[in-house]
């Protein structure tokens, strides 16, 4: 298998009625504050994650025992404009520092009042073509688990 | 929320077998009723909220009802199933938005 396939991108985009600066602001320093709590690497219950908001700063899972796990590093720092992370997550959701997908975050202004961000997870192939794909596919897919979780708490409420 | 109601409804574990046999292509109720530790007029109830739902589809031949998959229904789910990135920019917007709101009322 030729792993220099290049694999598509999964590119999302939104609209914040907000100023760039503080789009900037809660997407990195705020992390803690949006990010949704089923959507962890570790094996723990997150408590919650982090953003070390710096080039070199890390992606950081607290889990409710106090575990840390990194999930990314951040390679590129341009606030308010882009920050880009090296995603050091396997095929299989374990962290992995040997892993190279990079997720880009761009973010323009649309007039003094609002932000249109886009990020762009890409460079799948550096994981291999196997690997690349299905990590493509959660991401751009659904998280990984999620309906089988949603099953175990739904029978869970039941009994 | 059509996905709400298909996830409360695909949470009874006899209906979710009865879901997952439809996977193998359309059936008829006694066909899908082989098997299941319930009655065929339960699998018939089964099949019929299954069908309120918007998961399953009827059509009639002759005397029989054959039961199938309905695409749309299973595109709603997955659709927001599929959604990692999706799910969480708009988180960010909510954040964003209530904090700059929240900001401005300060001033």
């Amino acid at each position: 298998m030729n792993e220099r396939v290049a694999i598509a991108p999964v590119r999302k985009t939104v609209h914040v009625k907000v100023p760039i600066a503080h789009a900037f602001e809660v997407f990195t320093s705020g992390l803690t504050r949006w990010w949704p709590h089923n959507h962890g690497i570790g094996k723990k219950p997150i408590q919650k994650v982090q953003m070390e908001p710096r080039l070199g700063g890390r992606w950081i899972e607290i889990a409710e025992d106090g575990t840390e796990t990194s999930a990314a590093t951040i390679i590129l720092w341009e606030p308010p404009h882009r920050f880009a992370m090296l995603w050091q997550v396997n095929a299989q959701w374990k962290p992995d520092l040997a892993m190279k997908s990079e997720v880009d975050v761009r973010f323009t202004a649309d007039g003094p009042e609002a932000t249109n961000v886009e990020l762009v997870h890409h460079k799948f192939e550096t994981m291999g073509a196997e690997a690349g794909a299905s990590m493509r596919k959660d991401v751009d897919g659904g998280w990984p688990g999620l309906m089988q979780r949603f099953v175990e708490e739904a029978e869970r409420g039941r009994n | 929320m059509a996905y709400g109601t298909a996830l409360a409804v695909l949470a009874d574990p006899t209906r979710r077998q009865v879901f997952e046999r439809l996977r193998g292509g359309p059936r008829p109720v006694n066909k899908l009723a082989q098997g299941l530790p319930v009655s065929r007029p339960a699998v018939s109830q089964h099949l019929k909220v299954l069908k309120d739902a918007g998961l399953v589809e009827e059509r009639r031949k002759g005397v029989r009802r054959i039961y199938s998959l309905r695409r749309e229904g299973l595109m709603e789910l997955r659709e927001w199933l599929d959604s990692f990135w999706g799910d969480a920019l708009d988180a960010f917007k909510l954040e964003a938005e209530r904090s700059y709101k929240a900001k401005k009322r300060d001033r």
